[in-house]
């Protein structure tokens, strides 16, 4: 694919602020290119210097080859075309009036729009289907249907380029997604190059071919969204504690917020969880939120559990579904309690499928890893075993476990028993 | 789309209010001491049309008549009618320029600027010596052009300009201006007449040398201002946004700037400083034709030169055998239409 854009060692500055920093990167024709980080990493900065309104200082911006700032203002609007955050609305020009201001570049001074014009706008106003509103008054719509005339202002433009300010950072989730969508099939059908800024990193990942993610004024990375959105990316740009998983639909990552009651960046010790069928994804949830490392099993392929332990990373031993546990399955279970420093029984049935893990339990015990057992219900009323299960679920009490009737005493008791051992991060280490 | 309807209608619209400022040029015309018909002034007019004039017989009228309409009474009401269109054009432009439907050439201060410069040149006699009274505007014009570059520089803040801090920076330099006008009149011996002139404005003993000074500048003003119309539409969507569709916006600020603010010098150079015709006329014609400055600008200059040429018949007949001052009736109509704007909530301006 052809480069459209070439940014080569900019930099830009708001009088004596320097805020973009040699930055150096192309753009290919066709392509969705996010540009995302934090606040004040100088996204919407690029965004300007690209639409011709910010010159860099130093460094170049070529527009098909040719220097963007040294062409004619109107010939740069014939090609790229600009759709901000929101748009001032303190007048009553009818969605048609506005959307017919984007053929403002091909027009002379004294030119008023011809035939032509009115049939590109109504093109426009039919892609983003925004045709019927076309006579009321643009104060008179809603925040969605607003920002879809301003692209089909945009489009009116016939630009071969859009660029996009957090495009859809005003608006509901609905008309986000229908906002998106329809930007992605202008890229896909009209083979418009796409630009936009994002705050959102899921639709960033969702909607884009490559991201590029700012920080600090310069480009970190560059890539297709699973490159670049990386947890570890993510937690040095952002300082946040995130998951980052395929998401189960797209095939995209797809970035998790975790709850994060605990320090951010302590390493915290091995948990090993007992759970299965769904009762367990609540506290594998609680112990990630609060950074542990944690396993889990055994646990059948493809339940709930097991969907969750994948999700958040964490180490499982597996068993084929529907299948009891086997005894490979068994030893791969004893391995990694061996490794943990601590097991949780969560509240789950046992039939004869799972009693191993009763007996993993125990095994624990025997080797004086403590055993902490959440019981929301009677061990009696979830045995299918005939009273074997009770057995031996009894005789771990005996042996030491602890019962805890509440999920919620599991986090101040695990800080009990396993002290916080790992130094500060580098993020901590940078702050200070 | 049937946008051959819209322009057909803004046409229909423009002829209309062309037929109304003729119907209205008359009727003020025969409006004075001397009573001249209707119909007399029509012939009389109809007669001046080259070839054609001379197949309409003449009425029996007396023979000073023809004196007073073409001499006294059509040279007063062709100039109301200039001065009137040029502020009207000049608030419909300072208002989207501005992008603040409270702007116009009076509260901005610029009127007073130009008085000052028009006053200073009359007195100081620079502007009589090399191009005669047709430099009185251009030195106005310097006064109007530096009072709205240092009253925008007052009120912005970074690269905002608030609204309030536009309209207050306007009046205090405004009132500032005027005074020292006042004082360079009392101080050069002039007579209260001549300040009050000055000050509130009127056409009081205007002839038809007032309208040939002022008119290349209002032709040169606002052709400048028609140019621009379309793009003035765009600047009312932020100036970024007008930046991506193609417009230079500094440089355009300039032009309409200077333009604006050339219009209203040559007005003040004839007339003084009438107070609020940019701000009642623009205001009054958008709610008729909407915001698109292609119509609203004509419409605006055609009903502010109606407006002003009424204005000045009330001015003449109000109180006669006395004349008012006709900027006292746009005064009095102009102050409480700026505090009902004012007091406006949710103001939608465009």
């Amino acid at each position: 694919m052809a480069v459209i854009f070439k940014i080569d060692n900019i930099e830009c500055s708001y009088g004596a602020v320097k805020v973009l920093n040699g930055l150096t990167f192309a753009i290919e024709r066709g392509s969705f290119t996010g540009i995302i980080g934090p606040n004040g990493s100088g996204k919407s900065t690029l965004l300007k210097s690209l639409s011709r309104v910010l010159k860099p200082v130093k460094g170049a911006v070529l527009l098909d080859k040719e220097d963007l700032y040294s062409l004619d203002i109107r010939d740069v609007a014939k090609k790229v075309a600009v759709v901000p955050q929101e748009t001032a609305v303190n007048f009553s020009f009818t969605v048609k009036d506005v959307v017919i201001m984007g053929r403002s570049p091909h027009l002379g001074l004294l030119q008023n729009e011809g035939e032509k014009d009115f049939a590109v706008a109504r093109l426009a106003m039919e892609l983003t289907n925004t045709y019927h509103l076309a006579d009321r008054p643009i104060t008179a719509i809603s925040g969605g249907e607003r920002q879809r005339v301003i692209i089909a202002k945009a489009l009116a433009q016939e630009p071969r380029i859009i660029l996009l300010d957090e495009p859809t950072s005003h608006l509901d989730i609905n008309h986000q997604i229908e906002i998106l969508s329809l930007l992605r099939r202008l890229n896909r059908e009209n083979n418009l190059t796409i630009i936009s800024v994002f705050h959102d990193l899921n639709l960033a990942s969702q909607y884009c071919d490559s991201l590029i993610l700012m920080n600090n004024g310069s480009i970190f990375t560059i890539g297709e969204p699973d490159e670049a959105l990386t947890m570890e990316n993510i937690k040095e740009v952002y300082g946040a504690n995130v998951l980052v998983r395929k998401h189960p639909v797209t095939g995209r990552p797809s970035v998790v917020l975790l709850s994060q009651d605990s320090q951010p960046g302590l390493q915290k010790g091995r948990v090993h969880v007992v759970c299965g069928g769904g009762a367990g994804a609540a506290i594998l949830g609680l112990l990630a939120g609060h950074g542990y490392d944690i396993s889990a099993g055994v646990l059948n392929a493809g339940d709930v559990d097991w969907e969750t332990a994948r999700f958040l990373g964490v180490k499982t031993a597996d068993e084929t579904p529907f299948l009891p546990i086997s005894e490979r399955s068994h030893q791969e279970n004893l391995k990694l309690i061996g490794e943990a420093e601590v097991c949780i029984l969560v509240n789950i049935p046992f039939g004869r499928g799972n009693l191993k893990n009763l007996e993993a339990l125990s095994l624990a015990l025997e080797r004086s890893i403590p055993v902490l057992i959440i019981e929301e219900q009677e061990i009696g009323e979830r045995d299918f075993t005939g009273g074997k299960a009770a057995q031996i679920y009894n005789s771990l009490i005996e042996k030491g476990a602890v019962v805890l009737n509440d999920k919620a005493a599991l986090v101040d008791m695990l800080k009990d028993i396993i002290p916080v051992k790992s130094q500060p991060s580098d993020l901590q280490a940078d702050n200070q | 789309m049937n946008q051959n309807d819209r322009v057909w209608q803004r046409q229909f619209l423009i002829l209309l209010l062309l037929a109304l400022l003729g119907l209205t040029v008359i009727i003020c015309t025969t409006i004075g001491p001397a009573g001249i018909g209707f119909t007399d002034v029509l012939t009389m007019l109809l007669r001046r049309i080259p070839w054609l004039g001379s197949l309409i017989p003449r009425g029996d009228w007396p023979e000073n008549y023809e004196t007073i309409v073409f001499q006294m009474r059509l040279a007063r009401v062709i100039l109301a009618a200039l001065v009137g269109a040029g502020l009207a054009a000049s608030g419909v432009v300072l208002q989207g320029l501005f992008v603040n439907p409270m702007a116009d050439p009076y509260i901005l201060g610029i009127s007073q600027g130009a008085a000052l410069g028009a006053t200073a040149a009359m007195m100081s006699g620079i502007g009589l010596q090399a191009l005669g009274i047709y430099a009185v505007p251009l030195i106005a014009f310097g006064g109007g052009l530096g009072t709205s570059i240092v009253v925008y520089n007052l009120a912005r803040v970074g690269n905002r300009v608030q609204m309030s801090t536009l309209l207050l920076a306007g009046i205090a330099v405004g009132l500032f201006l005027s005074a020292i006008t006042s004082y360079i009149m009392i101080t050069s011996g002039q007579n209260v007449h001549q300040i009050l002139f000055w000050m509130i404005g009127g056409f009081s003993g205007r002839s038809w040398n007032h309208v040939k000074v002022l008119l290349p500048y209002f032709i040169v003003g606002y052709s400048l201002m028609r140019l621009y119309a379309r793009k003035l539409n765009i600047i009312l969507l932020g100036e970024e946004p007008a930046q991506h569709l193609g417009i230079d916006v500094e440089r355009m600020k300039k032009i309409l700037l200077v333009a604006a603010t050339l219009t209203t010098a040559s007005a003040v150079s004839v007339s003084g400083v009438i107070a609020f015709v940019g701000l009642i006329v623009p205001h009054a014609v958008r709610l008729v034709v909407g915001p698109d400055h292609r119509v609203l600008l004509p419409a605006s200059a055609l009903t502010g030169a109606i407006f002003l040429i009424v204005a000045d018949a009330l001015a003449r007949t109000a109180a006669a055998p006395e004349e008012i001052p006709v900027g006292i009736i746009t005064a009095l109509c102009g102050g409480p239409f700026f505090i009902y704007l004012l007091r406006k909530k949710n103001n939608p301006g465009f």
